[in-house]
Formats: C-alpha cells, structure tokens, sequence
C-alpha cells in the first residue's frame, strides 16, 4: 500500500527534470509538454514494472525517451509535407518559458541535429548524466555514445555560435 | 577513442587518472585546443541556463494531476462527501438498479438525481451528466465524479466509466446522450479510496472488457473526442 504514494511522491519530485529533458527532445514547448505528460502517463500504469530501489529517473528518461522516438517516427513521415519548424514556433503565451527568445533558439538548433546525436546531447550536457550511465539509458555501446557526442555538440556549436 | 572523443571525454571529467592529467597538460600548451574548450564550455552554460529556466518554471497542472491520480482521488473523494447531502438517495438508487428492478419503475423525480429514466431506459443525468460531457481523466475537476476509461464499443459508439462517491459504473453515447449501460455500487469498506484507484470494480471490469474494443484512449483523443461532441 506504502509503495505506490512513495513512487508518486519520488515521480512528482522529478517532473521539472523530465519536462527538461522533453524540452531538449522536442520541437515546440507544446510538443514538450505533451510528451511529459503521456510519459507520465505510461509510468503511472507501468509503475508496478518499476523495481524499488533502482534509479527512478533513469527509468522516467528511458519511457520518455522511447515515446519520444515512436512520436518522432510518425512526425517524419507528416514533416515531409510541412515546412520546416522555423526559430519562433514555440514562442507564445505560455506561462514565461516560452518568452525566452534564446531557448527557442536552442530548441531550434537541437532540433537540426539527428535524433541520435540529439538525444546523447541532451542526457550529458544538459540533463547531466555520465557516458555509461547515458550509454546504459540508451542501450548502446560507451563508444557509440561518445562519438556521437563529439559530432552532436561540434555541430551544435556551429549552430548556435558565439555569442 | 579518438583523439576528439578523448579530448571531449576530458572536457567532461570522463577521464581518470593519467590520462586527464596528460589531456590537461596538452590542452595548457596548445592555446587553439584551449580555444575550442572555452567555446564549448560557454555552449554548455549557455545551455543549462536555457534549459535550467524549463526546470525552474511551475509544471503545468495536467502534468500534475497525471502524476498523482490517487491523492487527487482522495481529496476529490472528501469533497464529494462533503458537497453531496443527498448521498444516501444515489446510494439507494443505485442499489435498486444493480437489483435490476428499474425496468418499467418510475423513479422519483430529483433534480439532484444523477440518473433518470426515459422510455425504459436509463440516462445520466444533472452532475453525471456534466461529468461525462465535459470531464477529462487527464484533467480532473473538482466535482464529486471522476472520470476513468474512455473508449469506443464494437459500434464505435464512445463509452466512459465514471466513479461517484457511491457508485460505479458505465454510460455510451445513445441519440446525443449518456446512456447508463451499467451501474455498481461502491459499497463502504470494499472500495477505499487506493483500491478505486488502483484497479475497476471487479463488476465494472467485466462489462468495459466485454464491450471495449481496442484500447482506452490516452489524453489527446480522449480530448479531441470531447471536441467532436463524443461522436
């Protein structure tokens, strides 16, 4: 009876990280918080798939991180027929964040970078987890990832530039 | 490792020992290598500042309620009970319909009453009724009802469990109205409120299974089914 509250209580402790993380993934502060929520959605159901004891948000990130990749698959397939996201979408009325001209700016220079790359970049430099712990989220080699990096923050770089 | 994946391996405190001290060594004699560390190291700040806001920033309340249905249901639960006097009358009704001796009865007329017969068969009605209309189970408000599964039949037709502070049970779409297909009670003692939220009653569990027909929908078609007026 304990253990759903405490897994809700350590969730809730975590969603300003997870709606971070969706920020990193996503094209617009709207498809951000969409994906927060289905992910906490998927985890509220899936809560008792959680092994007490281990790292809740490694496994908060890797649902975030798998709905994100199943929604971007069908967006591939719409975006064909769309114009490409321009650096203002994103940019309104929606409680602060999104009047921030500069994140808009970072959200749209992540979102040029193969999802790949995007993801590795986003889980170390800005979410802060390690090689291995990044490379075990994602289920891929430690090289895999490293290299990844190197061509995902070299290219962003390039992106954002100086300033 | 490359000498790229070493070099930014490095910058990420990854390497250890020996190794580190060298890349350190090299970086602070190679002013261009010093250069692109900066560079990277003002990207990362810059960043962190900018995603740090998002992490900063209040979270939506959707986000919210999604994150914890159970204490919602508490709270919304002791509300109920504290906003609904005529409590016992639903409780009755509701006990005479798992009986199944509504069919031909005229029940009373209450405008409090969340059902209401018409032509023999059983409609939502007053909070019900609004509950079902306009509420979202990854939205909920703060009424006495909440609502649970939302789904089609094998017709199509949009169904939805609802839970009141008595009762249990599942109304479909029918001509424009939510026709109750049916109705559990929640007896006292058999339905705390972690039990409600954890799982169906055993009743209801066995009549959505019966008449779903797919899976339920998640928020945004639950929300856009609302937008079509639940056809």
């Amino acid at each position: 009876m304990n253990r759903l509250p405490s897994f809700e209580d350590e969730l809730i402790a975590l969603l300003p990280r997870l709606r971070r993380f969706a920020h990193s993934l996503s094209r617009s502060p709207a498809d951000a918080d969409d994906l927060t929520q289905a992910t906490v959605e998927r985890a509220i159901r899936a809560s008792g798939q959680w092994t007490p004891g281990t790292r809740l948000d490694s496994w908060l990130y890797r649902i975030m991180r798998n709905l994100w990749i199943d929604t971007a698959r069908s967006r591939v397939r719409k975006q064909a027929f769309e114009a490409p996201p321009d650096e203002a979408s994103g940019v309104g009325d929606r409680g602060g964040i999104e009047e921030s001209m500069e994140l808009a700016r970072i959200m749209a220079a992540m979102q040029r970078l193969p999802d790949e790359q995007r993801e590795v970049v986003s889980l170390i430099l800005i979410e802060g987890f390690g090689y291995r712990e990044a490379a075990e989220l994602l289920d891929l080699p430690i090289g895999t990832v490293s290299s990844r990096l190197v061509r995902g923050r070299t290219a962003l770089l390039e992106m954002v530039g100086e300033r | 490792m490359s000498a790229d994946e070493k070099f930014f391996a490095w910058l990420d405190g990854e390497l250890e020992g020996d190794e580190a001290a060298e890349m350190t060594a090299r970086v602070a004699s190679d002013p261009e290598l010093a250069a692109i560390a900066d560079r990277h190291r003002a990207m990362q700040a810059r960043l962190n500042t900018a995603f740090d806001k998002v992490a900063a920033a209040p979270i939506p309340e959707p986000i919210r309620a999604a994150a914890s249905p159970v204490v919602d249901l508490g709270a919304r639960r002791d509300r109920a009970r504290r906003a609904i006097p005529a409590l016992p009358q639903w409780a009755m009704i509701a006990a005479t319909l798992v009986l199944g001796l509504f069919v031909g009865t005229q029940l009373p007329r209450n405008r409090d009453s969340p059902v209401q017969v018409r032509s023999g068969a059983l409609y939502a009605a007053a909070d019900l009724d609004r509950a079902l209309d306009t509420q979202l189970a990854s939205a909920p408000s703060a009424g006495s009802i909440r609502i649970g599964l939302t789904f089609r039949n094998s017709d199509g037709t949009v169904c939805r469990t609802f839970t009141g502070s008595a009762a249990t049970g599942l109304a479909c779409r029918d001509d424009g109205r939510w026709r109750v297909r049916g109705l559990f009670e929640a007896g006292e003692g058999q339905s705390g409120d972690y039990r409600m939220a954890a799982g169906m009653d055993p009743n209801l569990a066995a009549l959505v299974g019966s008449t779903m027909t797919g899976e339920p929908m998640d928020a945004a078609q639950e929300r856009a089914a609302r937008e079509r007026g639940w056809r």
